[in-house]
């Protein structure tokens, strides 16, 4: 992710002397191996494991963070099922902000090396960026890997203890290794299995490697977890309701004398601090210091800034109330720049209304040309009857129910850290380079040093998550506590962001204009389709556009060429696009990929350009434009007086891969995984063949395949019972309807129908109330590890995408974000929930075949549009912008 | 600096304020280090800071430490020892809470409901929790395991 640094696990190996290899067992970890450091202190066996000697413990690192997807479970208990372990004898433990140690270097875990590898995998940079679903995609093998190459160890050494037997009579069993002939057993902890364990692995005799692993990986039928919604744990679950649970605010630094912040930010992205009178704050009972969080004059955080927080003064005051008050009392005596000399963007200019028309102008015109296939111009020459339309979508705020915070102490030269980060190994390199003075322009590309500078001096302990959505990936936060902290010697320092600040601060995901265009035929039938999307790129925030340099040479220089490198970087994240247009990421999300089978097609992206912080709330690029494509497809649907969803299913055709790099997609980002399998490659370039005779992939490949898509659209109709409903609601025409909507996203495929009603014209307004009566949703997300969280994140999805469509709505005047709380940033409540939610996961054809795919994000993008499409089938009007509650009366 | 007689979760507690209108939920966080009763809006509208003051459901970003002091309060902390209450139990059996942050809240609240209520219907449970936000969106399973607990309640009754 060379966008916010390049510390690679290669840079971090050669730093620790440390070989790879190994797949399990001390080696990697500490090459003096197990036993190192004393013998019945817990012992590491591999980055994610260790265990305690004698008593057995087996204490499974959570590198990822947890934020309701409950991957601190889900992961876990994959390593515990290969490995056999009692779960009752597992402890989950977070694990603190050490990337490289996480990483899965390919040639780590998969001794094999495959030279372009790093075209799509991410791993070996941040590893515990707990972000754009794919926790479970990444380390669902490696864990299983761990798990069953730990055991074979323990088997191994086992067989020797128990005489030298056969090692198919041992077996591993709940934490022990049973020899089967005569029901002798070792427990895990035994001492003595572990130490033969220690002579066998060091000697390097039996260091598994993943060719030797795999064939140990357990057969789905003896998963005890994997796949079972019965028995997968949920370990947090009792915290949790019981308040015990520890979030970013409630983590307890262990020292005394905790100082809480509360910051009052510049209210424009990139304005500056001029100066500030203390006193009225400072005579507030409990306030301690007034502090600026950047001194006066510096930059502050806003476009092209990335994560370096917004100009802003802090109280510090002994309780929260009294920082809150004393901010009160501070807020009319700063003085702030909101129109910096020289600063090439006018942000104090931004206004939302304004600027929705400039994005339908920029999609008035052809934009860069993303896909193409056929000749779309040639046919709207010929004058068909066509089909054009527009949408919009909104800023929008993640609003994760904790608002940001984080605790920071600076002692001794170092900084410790407490927060509630999705990103821990990002925060680790934020915090460090903003308070080690690393000067912006080597932001894109810090030197090797530097990075074990920071390394060294910053640690980063991750709390739970109140929610994250994207939110949590933007360590800004924490910045601002490490710099108090730095201000403040030996004190804790915990910053407390309020909803206010958490609503009007922000990373807003983009506001986004859409224009579709489509001829048809006769039968109403599409034969060209035209797509022009323009949006604020998360690029211009984390990149910062060439011109941003100022009129200094030499860092106009530095600047572009870290740009053009990170540009070169085909890693997905180095993937960013050329300001003002938007990056692969994005276009990747629905736009590139677009499923539909139209004959003539081309798809473009305009420019927008941006004058606040933009970044990603959960599903992103994909919230915009499924909504548009999907309700396009509805669109041409009625146009053409056609069933919906036959319509769509048409639409799709018979489905398969789509072969994008054949209609112009060079790189298609693919949420950082391969389309196609990497396959095994002799040392002469021949794929090397399995027992069965097939190739051995490396990577597996995820291909974008509309078929998949197909199968969910079909199955969600079915369980919805579509063609009986639409028939019956169309015989009595009384206000009621069905909408459905597909999108593939995070490599998984949702469908969704919407079974609403709408009432008879009310108020001033003359809105009809909305009634949602049940929601069917599908996923095909390769296989379910842990169900009921798929399901829950289905269920979860669905409110999001409810809370986004009916209501969400973030505006800007004078460059300043106009909403402040729930009140006026409302998001769905329990009695606006449909009164039915149906959730069908799609049973993998092969489950030990099987690979997981994303879950968090992907039921959010589908929502919105089937629930346009269901309102329009109920007789309502055609919603083309979000949010809807200005086109129907929501309860 | 004001004192204040408090009575939380079952003992009388000597409260010392830099001012005599901070709200609950900072007395119980900041203060008495009572942690389980979230900070979500600060403004009575999303319900993370919900406690009872005599057995009601009370938003405590909206209550100050005067007026709490007239009653006897309960937090998460104190509505079992150990998560035995029917509610919390119903939260772990269905698996309710996602990131857990709002659950304290929502477990108050519903608690509340149920004593006034043991056996509330789906309209009677959306008119108790709506002050009650949820972003990860466990609505559907609040609602489930609140009839759960209602009639876990009534058959130990």
């Amino acid at each position: 992710m060379s966008v916010f640094a390049k510390i690679t696990r290669r840079d971090f190996l050669r730093q620790a002397g440390v070989g790879t290899g190994a797949l399990v067992f001390g080696c990697h970890i500490s090459p003096q191996g197990l036993f190192a450091e004393g013998l019945l202190g817990e012992q590491a066996l591999n980055p994610f494991v260790a265990i305690v000697p004698v008593h057995g413990t087996i204490i499974i690192s959570s590198h990822r963070s947890e934020m309701g997807q409950g991957i601190r479970s889900s992961l876990a208990a994959v390593l515990a099922d290969e490995l056999e372990a009692d779960w009752g004898r597992v402890v989950v433990r977070p694990a603190d902000a050490d990337g490289p140690r996480y990483a899965l270097d390919n040639k780590f875990y998969i001794p094999v090396v495959v030279p372009d590898y790093r075209k799509f995998i991410i791993w070996d940079k941040f590893s515990q960026f707990t972000d754009s679903s794919r926790s479970m995609a990444l380390y669902y093998l490696p864990m299983r890997l761990f798990g069953a190459g730990i055991r074979l160890v323990l088997l191994r050494a086992a067989a020797s203890k128990f005489g030298g037997v056969d090692l198919g009579e041992c077996e591993a069993r709940r934490h022990k290794v049973v020899h089967t002939p005569t029901g002798r057993a070792l427990d895990y902890g035994d001492l003595r299995l572990l130490l033969e364990a220690q002579e066998q692995t060091q000697k390097g005799k039996v260091q598994p490697t993943q060719d030797e692993v795999t064939p140990w990986l357990k057969p789905s039928k003896k998963w005890h977890f994997i796949g079972n919604k019965d028995t997968m744990p949920f370990v947090d679950a009792h915290d949790m309701v019981t308040g015990k649970a520890v979030y970013g605010a409630d983590a307890d630094p262990q020292v005394p004398g905790m100082l809480t912040a509360s910051i009052e930010r510049c209210p424009v992205a990139n304005g500056r601090l001029v100066s500030f009178d203390p006193t009225a704050a400072l005579a507030v009972p409990g306030v301690r210091k007034v502090l600026a969080v950047l001194p006066p004059g510096a930059s502050g955080g806003g476009v092209g800034t990335a994560f370096l927080p917004h100009a802003g003064v802090a109280v510090l005051a002994d309780n929260t109330w009294a920082a809150i008050r004393g901010r009160r009392a501070l807020k009319p005596k700063i003085e702030w720049d909101l129109r910096p000399a020289g600063f090439p963007l006018q942000n104090a200019d931004y206004q939302s209304d304004a600027y929705r028309l400039e994005l339908h102008e920029s999609t008035g015109s052809p934009g860069m040309k993303l896909r193409s296939r056929g000749d779309v111009d040639a046919v709207f020459a010929q004058a068909p009857p066509v089909v054009e339309r527009c949408y919009y979508v909104p800023h929008l705020a993640q609003a994760p129910m904790e608002p940001p915070a984080a605790i920071a102490r600076f002692a001794n030269g170092r900084w410790e850290i407490w927060a509630p980060t999705q990103s821990p190994d990002i925060t680790q390199k934020w915090v460090g380079q903003i308070v080690l003075g690393v000067p912006p322009e080597e932001w894109l590309d810090l030197k090797v040093d530097t990075i074990t500078k920071i390394r060294e001096k910053v640690t980063v302990h991750v709390t739970l998550l109140g929610g994250g959505f994207g939110r949590k990936s933007k360590p800004d936060y924490v910045v601002e506590a490490a710099l108090l902290a730095t201000q403040n010697p030996g004190v804790p320092i915990r910053v407390q962001w309020t909803r206010e600040d958490d609503i009007k601060f922000s990373y807003y995901n983009a506001v986004s204009h859409q224009y579709l265009k489509a001829a048809v035929d006769g039968e109403g039938k599409a034969t060209a389709l035209l797509w022009r999307s323009a949006f604020t790129s998360f690029f211009a925030t984390v990149y910062p556009p060439p011109d941003f340099a100022g009129t200094d040479e030499k860092k106009r220089e530095n600047l572009k060429r870290a740009r053009a490198e990170a540009l070169q970087d085909d890693l997905g994240y180095g993937a960013g696009g050329e300001y003002p247009h938007g990056s692969r990421i994005e276009f990747a999300q629905g736009l590139e990929d677009m499923p539909f089978d139209v004959k003539n097609l081309r798809i473009e992206n305009c420019e927008a350009k941006s004058h606040i912080r933009v970044g990603w709330m959960r599903s992103v690029a994909n919230i915009y434009h499924a909504f548009a494509i999907c309700s396009f497809a509805d669109e041409l649907a009625v146009e053409a007086r056609c069933d919906s969803k036959e319509y769509l299913l048409g639409l799709i055709g018979p489905g398969g891969p789509l072969d994008l790099k054949a209609e112009g997609v060079e790189h298609f980002d693919n949420n950082g995984f391969p389309v196609e399998p990497l396959w095994r490659l002799t040392p002469d370039g021949q794929p090397v063949r399995g027992p069965d005779g097939q190739p051995i992939p490396v990577l597996f490949g995820y291909p974008p395949d509309s078929r998949r898509l197909r199968a969910v659209v079909e199955r969600v109709a079915r369980n919805a019972g579509w063609d009986d409903k639409v028939k019956q609601y169309k015989a009595v025409p009384n206000g009621r309807g069905l909408g459905i909507a597909a999108h593939r996203s995070f490599l998984s495929y949702v469908a969704m129908v919407f079974d609403v009603s709408l009432g008879e014209p009310k108020g001033p307004n003359q809105l009809r109330e909305l009634t949602i009566h049940d929601v069917y949703a599908v996923i095909d997300c390769g296989i379910a590890v842990n169900p009921d969280r798929v399901k829950a994140q289905l269920e979860g999805g669905i409110v999001y995408g409810l809370s986004l469509a009916l209501l969400g709505e973030i505006t800007v005047k004078d460059g300043k974000v106009e909403q402040n709380n729930f009140d006026d940033y409302p998001v769905l409540r329990i009695h606006q929930m449909p009164k039915n939610i149906s959730i069908d996961i799609m049973e993998p054809p092969d489950p030990d075949k099987a690979i997981p795919t994303g879950v968090g994000e992907p039921p959010v993008p589908p929502v919105a549009p089937a629930l346009a499409n269901a309102i329009v089938a109920a007789g309502g009007p055609r919603i083309r912008e979000v949010p809807f509650y200005r086109a129907v009366q929501v309860l | 600096m004001s004192k204040f007689q408090l009575h939380v979760n079952g003992e009388p507690l000597t409260v010392i304020v830099d001012d005599p209108n901070m709200p609950l939920l900072w007395v119980l966080r900041d203060v008495l280090g009572l942690k389980g009763t979230k900070f979500g809006c600060g403004v009575a509208q999303c319900g993370a800071c919900t406690v009872h003051l005599d057995g009601r459901a009370t938003r405590s970003c909206a209550v100050g430490v005067g007026v709490a002091a007239l009653s006897k309060i309960t937090t998460i902390e104190g509505l079992s020892r150990d998560g035995s209450h029917p509610v919390q139990k119903a939260w772990v059996k269905l698996g309710v809470p996602q990131c857990g942050f709002c659950q304290p809240g929502q477990i108050m609240t519903a608690a509340a409901l149920l004593a006034a209520n043991p056996d509330p219907d789906d309209a009677l449970i959306d008119s108790a929790m709506r002050g009650n936000i949820c972003r990860c969106g466990t609505y559907p399973r609040i609602r489930e395991a609140i009839h759960q607990a209602a009639a876990a309640a009534r058959l130990s009754s």
